[in-house]
């Protein structure tokens, strides 16, 4: 694996625990994230991450013919495509609607003609296994509006109108204890340091109005539920089910005799439907592959994010489905200085045969990047500048001594830091961003400085990390980029990875506050008038690679 | 800080928009494929500027927008079908900051802005895919797919895995353009 950057939210660690986990743990892993995947609050002045922004669903659409469902027409339809849009019960590719007349084309294939032309009945065709609705008897007599035809079938399933007179029954309870859940909402603090989003708590009013009871085991909500004498349980009357149990066992979900006795006759495995095929199903279904059904298409959801402690949105996309574009988008590589790490020793040797950048293979050449206990390397750092001032950074290593504390009786020596590893000490400079930088024909430009970068890398290999000129501190400024150096000493009995937390801090002036033009996070730290400095401090983890044992070692110069 | 990619300066034709197209390439048709500038194509790959719709005059069969990458050994095929007891091909159109990964086979109808497809793949004929999807290496997208905007699709048959990150398009513009600029030229 390529030498990698993450960083760090943090909001897994609780309120008063400040420092991110050491990264050898493996809740490590759950509190760092790449920075494209990271939002900042800027009223909290805080960066925020996926595990604890709230979402808001802001609009529902089909994957498959990506229509626009309004939110009102989303429940009755059961959060499924109710137009022309199935997945195959097989495979869950796409279904394609087909005429039934015969194939014409003339390359001995069975080319299907595309719908709407030919002849009836239509039925449902997969692209990728060729399974056919025709197959289990389902065929349309025209090739529209399948959907309706195929949610009347789910609407007549047994357990779908076992559930709606379930649902009508408790029909009056629900109203009132509805009313009661929404008067009894109270935000709870107790349990949770993060307010509830607002899709949690809907979800759990849902749960609470579809599952009596639920509501009034929130200890807070307890004594004004039980002063609503309406909602009392007890003035329920008896449901009395449809069927009688032993009906659903006949229709094949019960997992009964006549399962059995299907399982005795058969002679493939795939006659069974597996798992997966029946996961996504509303109701329990056969266990025999051909009872498989086509599937209307699950809708997607566009969202919007807010942060969790003050509220403010932090994503809020466009309307339209398939925009790319947002209305407010705060994330953080707006505010923070990106940061990529390289291992000199590793680059060079390997680029010119690297077909495509962003797919570095990591089977190949395993031990090419790899560092050798008991030696020392140099590594590189680039931070780029992503405000219109420029900061001044400060890197310094999290000490490792806190696996220490877990355990006094282990021997000193399994708990020493197996590596040891050397920053710039001093704060360096990385100048501000403008816009002339990303400017499309300045290619001349990039080719010079990737010329220079290339010098820099051999002069730092020909001192094979150990030159003390330059390995460690500044080694090179362009446009918005600094590179720094930094060397890591790996000890004899080293063992694992090279990973470790690194402190970042950053100062920043900001004595004109730009104007946004589009409000979507142009990096805009508003300050008073007076030119003031800021710091800003977060974590990150640095992980370089693995760690050879020196047995493993083979010498290439021998 | 990434270093650069190299290829060798006798290999490549570089237009004067920009457009590296490797001879190692086979560009059937030329006359019916727009390269948007700035785009790349690389050794071994075929392009099937010459599968036409019948009829006659100059037709767009395949198009590409600006910082484009088509892989070693990409086979770039326009979709066909027969309609009406017609066969014929039809034109693919492929947007702006599009990478596809080595030995994938397309046959799309159009491919949105900022997308990136990984190696190995095939994408089916007529697929659709929308800006700033990705498709994982080694994905099957079986024909007439439609994979939404900012949508990753993986496996065979691919399907949906989860959405990308809100800043996927800056991601990929970047990218893209940082791949353009490190494709270097050796003399030799
Ligand atoms: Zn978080
Ligand atoms: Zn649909
Ligand atoms: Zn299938
Ligand atoms: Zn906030």
């Amino acid at each position: 694996m390529a030498p990698a950057i993450h960083y760090y939210c943090p909001c897994q660690s609780g309120e008063s625990v400040q420092t991110p986990p050491p990264p050898h743990m493996a809740s490590s892993s759950a509190s760092f994230h790449p920075l494209h995947c990271l939002f900042f609050c800027e009223e909290c002045d805080a960066v925020r991450c996926n595990r604890c922004v709230s979402i808001e669903v802001s609009g529902y659409y089909c994957p498959n013919c990506l229509f626009e469902v309004p939110s009102a027409s989303v429940r009755a339809e059961k959060n499924r495509c109710a137009r022309n849009c199935f997945s195959c019960p097989i495979c869950r590719s796409t279904l394609q609607v087909v005429a039934s007349d015969p194939p014409d084309g003339g390359d001995g294939r069975p080319s299907v003609s595309l719908s709407n032309v030919g002849e009836p009945p239509f039925f449902l065709y997969c692209n990728h296994c060729r399974w056919d609705s025709a197959e289990v008897g389902i065929t349309f007599e025209k090739p529209t509006g399948l959907a309706a035809q195929l949610q009347k079938f789910e609407d007549s399933a047994p357990e779908s109108l076992e559930f709606e007179r379930l649902k009508e029954h408790f029909e009056p309870f629900l109203r009132t204890s509805s009313l009661s859940s929404s008067l009894s909402h109270v935000p709870s603090t107790s349990s949770h340091h993060l307010p509830t989003s607002s899709a949690t708590a809907a979800a759990s009013a849902a749960l609470a109005r579809d599952v009596p009871g639920v509501g009034k085991y929130n200890p807070l909500a307890r004594s004004r539920v039980g002063r609503d004498r309406t909602a009392n349980k007890d003035e329920m009357p008896e449901y009395k089910s449809r069927m009688e149990i032993g009906v659903l066992g006949q229709l094949g979900s019960e997992g009964d005799g006549s399962d059995v006795e299907a399982l005795r006759r058969m002679e493939l495995a795939e006659e069974i439907a597996s798992l997966e095929q029946r996961w996504g199903n509303s109701w329990t279904t056969s266990l025999r592959t051909s009872d498989l059904r086509p599937l209307r298409i699950p809708l997607h959801s566009k969202v919007s994010k807010r942060c969790p402690t003050c509220r403010h949105i932090l994503i809020k996309p466009e309307q339209k489905a398939q925009s790319v574009r947002y209305k407010i988008k705060l994330v953080a590589a707006n505010y923070l200085p990106a940061m990529t790490v390289a291992l000199p020793h590793t680059q060079g040797a390997d680029a010119a045969r690297r077909p495509q950048a962003k797919a570095p293979s990591a089977s190949d050449d395993r031990n090419a990047g790899a560092m050798m206990a008991g030696k020392s390397y140099p590594f590189h750092l680039a931070l780029t500048n992503p405000l219109y001032d420029p900061i001044q950074v400060r890197l310094s290593v999290q000490r490792m001594h806190v696996t220490a504390v877990t355990d006094s009786t282990a021997p000193e020596k399994a708990r020493r830091t197996p590596f040891a590893i050397s920053l710039p000490t001093s704060s360096f400079p990385v100048a501000a961003f403008a816009e002339a930088w990303e400017y499309d024909d300045d290619d001349d430009m990039f080719g010079l400085e990737d010329d220079e970068l290339g010098l820099e890398m051999g002069r730092t290999r020909d001192k094979d990390g150990k030159g003390k000129v330059k390995t460690v501190g500044v080694l090179e400024k362009r446009a918005n980029v600094t590179v720094v150096g930094g060397e890591v000493v790996i000890g004899k009995e080293a063992r694992g990875y090279v990973k470790f937390n690194m402190l970042v801090s950053y100062t920043y002036r900001s004595d004109d506050p730009l104007p946004s033009e589009d409000g979507a996070g142009t990096p805009s730290r508003t300050v008073a008038k007076t030119p003031e400095v800021k710091t800003f401090t977060f974590y990150t983890v640095v992980d370089l690679g693995p760690i050879l044992p020196r047995e493993e070692k083979v010498d290439p110069d021998i | 800080m990434d270093a650069p990619v190299y290829y060798s300066k006798a290999e490549f034709i570089e237009t004067d928009t920009g457009n590296k197209v490797s001879r190692r390439a086979t560009i059937a048709g030329p006359q019916n494929i727009i390269l948007g500038g700035k785009t790349i194509i690389s050794s071994g790959a075929i392009i099937r500027g010459d599968l036409r719709r019948t009829g006659p005059g100059h037709a767009v069969v395949i198009s590409l927008g600006r910082y484009c990458l088509v892989g070693e050994g990409c086979v770039m095929r326009p979709p066909y079908k027969t309609y009406r007891g017609n066969f014929n091909y039809y034109p693919m159109k492929i947007g702006d900051y599009v990478h596809i990964g080595a030995n994938a086979v397309v046959e799309a109808a159009t491919i949105g802005n900022h997308v990136v497809i990984g190696k190995n793949c095939v994408i089916g004929k007529f697929t659709i895919i929308k800006d700033c999807a990705q498709v994982a290496d080694n994905t099957i997208i079986p024909p007439n797919t439609v994979i939404p905007a900012l949508a990753l699709f993986a496996g065979s048959p691919g399907r949906f895995v989860e959405d990308l990150p809100e800043s996927t398009q800056e991601m990929v513009e970047s990218q893209t353009k940082q791949y353009y600029s490190r494709f270097q030229p050796l003399e030799r």
